[in-house]
């Protein structure tokens, strides 16, 4: 007798039991699909936050005034009074640490709509403004043309660099480079396609336009509109300096008294990820909570058609006995029956929860994730329940009296 | 012929039943050698079905001495006593007690597969065992698909097919016609001229007198336990 033969046993008995193992099954599915989903869902959330939405680069941080997540309601109230980021702060900033840090600007305008010749792209195009900088510290590439320079920013020149998007959509097999587009009323000379990044959250990074900050806060901006400010220390080491000193020369810039909060927000992809770790932290303990409590009643479930079931084989198992069958086979045939049902039913559970949480994660445009950690998760807790549901059932089983077990009706 | 196989000495056995003690069995000695054929007969309540679970070690008895093949039964444990059945006692019940969804030849299978022997051994027992009762046809037949006396030849089949010490038929012909209980006591016939040692547990005197020796109980007594000079033989 060995294992095999049981589990092939115990599908048998699972066959010839359909509609009482489908019940089982699907309790144990509900239970695991609840964990499955929503655990396989945040990671494919903290995932998409990790590499796409912390995309500041190493020794990075990035000054807002509003924090990008904010949760809970009062939040609004206070952030709504504090003064907005202005250029002159970010100049003055910069001539503070620059000579430690890449100091980048940035501002945008969405829904632009971008012309060349008699083409034109949808109204939904990001126009950013932004130093010399901003491809250094967000990683980005300009693999045709030039990126923005220094000098473009100083002498405000009309010069803009391209998404892959607006490419695609004005320059049909035709070199950008020199070519002018309208934005708005404004001429801008284009002078480089920036690198295709893909889409976050259902929205594209190549759709956009970058031009000078200097000319886009003459034309494109408005003056209760806040700036953001990022930057990247030079080294490593220098990291936790740069910030000291980023947060004094900010504060007296924008007269924050002593003892008062800082009038904007510090954000470092730490900072970021664990902004989203809170919101995503909810969806966990919710499906972990409602997985146990499913598992739990699964479990109790499993337990009682176990016993219905040996109840109705006692004369199966007085045979058995009668015929040599030591008590460890009899607990291994029920439990390894027990076992196989839930683990059926688990995996359906994994199979659809991994299926429902890659449909939400494709329709929210996350990462869809394969997370092994919670098939694990998931397999363990399964394995664990048909343990601890089938033994009680097996031991009793193995325990029948022979004779009495024959004699049943 | 005078090897003991089985070897009770003043057995009884006492049970509670509720605030009563039952004496099912008093004092009960008995030597069953190797290759004879016994009845053992009595009404209900005689104690028959108590001395036929203790011969077939399903329950131990409560003093005395028992010993099977020079093992000494009484000092077994659960697990013990399930070695001693799967490998020298051959079962053969009223109720044929054959796996419903099971063929013949697994029904067969069975107690091999607790005696952990290999799966193509296994099939080459059960096919010889099934050829012994002749039904060498029927292998792949669920128990429904057979009649009742087929059903009882398998049900045989599984009880030879470890090559046990002794078998142990309890009313073996009590779910069948007399033809068809008469084929079964013809094939026990053979079982015992072929060298098997038979223990036939019924209340009928006509089955009993089938057997070479003939043991009577009454009210967990030997009442008798003479050769009987009238075997009916085939």
């Amino acid at each position: 007798m060995n294992l095999f033969e049981s589990i092939r046993m115990a599908i048998n008995s699972i066959f010839i039991h359909k509609l009482r193992s489908f019940l089982t099954l699907l309790s144990v599915a509900i239970g695991v699909f609840a964990i499955m989903g929503s655990g396989s869902l945040v990671s494919s959330f903290d995932n998409t936050v990790e590499t796409e939405m912390a995309n500041l680069g190493e020794n990075s941080f990035k000054i807002t005034r509003t924090p990008s997540v904010q949760t809970g309601h009062d939040s609004w109230r206070k952030y709504r009074k504090r003064e907005r980021i202005n250029y002159k702060q970010y100049s003055k900033l910069k001539n503070k640490i620059g000579d430690m840090a890449f100091v980048s600007v940035e501002s945008n305008q969405s829904n632009m709509t971008i012309k060349y010749s008699e083409f034109e792209t949808d109204p939904d195009v990001t126009l950013q403004g932004t130093n010399e900088v901003y491809f250094n510290i967000n990683n980005r590439d300009v693999p045709k043309g030039r990126p923005i320079t220094e000098a473009d920013v100083e002498y405000d020149r009309n010069v803009a660099v391209i998404g892959n998007d607006v490419f695609n959509k004005l320059f049909k097999g035709i070199d950008p480079i020199g070519k002018q587009i309208k934005i708005g009323k404004q001429k801008f000379e284009v002078i480089g396609v920036l690198d295709e990044k893909g889409a976050i959250l259902g929205k594209s990074q190549d759709n956009q336009v970058i031009i000078p900050i200097t000319r886009f806060n003459k034309y494109y901006s408005n003056w209760w509109e806040s700036l953001d400010i990022s930057i990247k220390a030079f080294s490593k080491e220098s990291f936790p300096y740069v910030l000291d000193e980023t947060i004094g020369a900010l504060r007296t810039l924008r007269s924050d008294q002593p003892g008062a909060e800082n009038s904007f927000e510090i954000e470092t992809n730490e900072s970021i990820t664990q902004q989203f770790s809170g919101l995503t932290g909810y969806l966990t303990y919710f499906g972990l909570l409602a997985g146990f409590f499913a598992l739990a009643a699964a479990g109790v479930g499993i337990t009682n058609i176990m016993l219905v079931a040996i109840k109705e084989r006692t004369r199966e198992i007085g045979l058995r006995k009668a015929l040599g069958a030591r008590r460890f086979w009899i607990t291994m045939q029920f439990l390894v029956e027990t076992m196989t049902i839930t683990l059926i039913g688990g995996l359906i559970g994994i199979a659809l929860g991994f299926l429902m949480s890659s449909m939400i994660s494709y329709f929210l445009g996350l990462k869809v994730t394969i997370p092994i950690d919670w098939m694990i998760i998931s397999i363990t807790i399964t394995t664990i329940l048909g343990l601890v549901s089938g033994l009680y059932p097996a031991f009793r089983a193995a325990s029948l009296d022979p004779i009495d077990a024959l004699r049943y009706e | 012929m005078s090897k003991p196989i089985i070897d009770i000495k003043n057995i009884s056995k006492i049970y509670q039943m509720g605030s009563q003690l039952v004496h099912a069995l008093r004092d009960i000695t008995v030597t069953i050698n190797e290759n004879e054929y016994v009845a053992l007969m009595g009404p209900s309540g005689s104690g028959k079905s108590t001395l036929m679970n203790i011969l077939g070690c399903l329950d131990t008895p409560s003093s005395g001495t028992y010993f099977f093949n020079n093992t000494n039964v009484r000092e077994l444990n659960d697990n013990e006593l399930a070695e001693i059945r799967n490998r020298e006692i051959g079962f053969v019940f009223q109720t044929f007690n054959l796996l419903p969804r099971a063929t013949a030849l697994k029904n067969i299978e069975l107690p091999l597969v607790y005696s952990g022997i290999k799966k193509y051994e296994r099939i080459e027992k059960a096919e010889e065992a099934l050829r012994s009762v002749g039904l060498e046809d029927r292998m792949e037949h669920k128990p429904n698909e057979l009649s009742g006396g087929q059903r009882q030849r398998v049900a045989i089949a599984r009880a030879l097919v470890t090559s046990p010490s002794i078998i142990l038929a309890d009313e073996p012909t009590g779910n069948l016609d007399s033809k068809t209980g008469n084929d079964i006591m013809r094939l026990f016939q053979t079982l015992w001229e072929s060298g098997n040692t038979i223990i036939l547990v019924t209340h009928e005197e006509e089955i009993a007198l089938h057997a070479k020796r003939i043991i009577r109980l009454r009210d967990g007594l030997i009442e008798s336990d003479e050769i009987n000079n009238n075997q009916v033989k085939f």
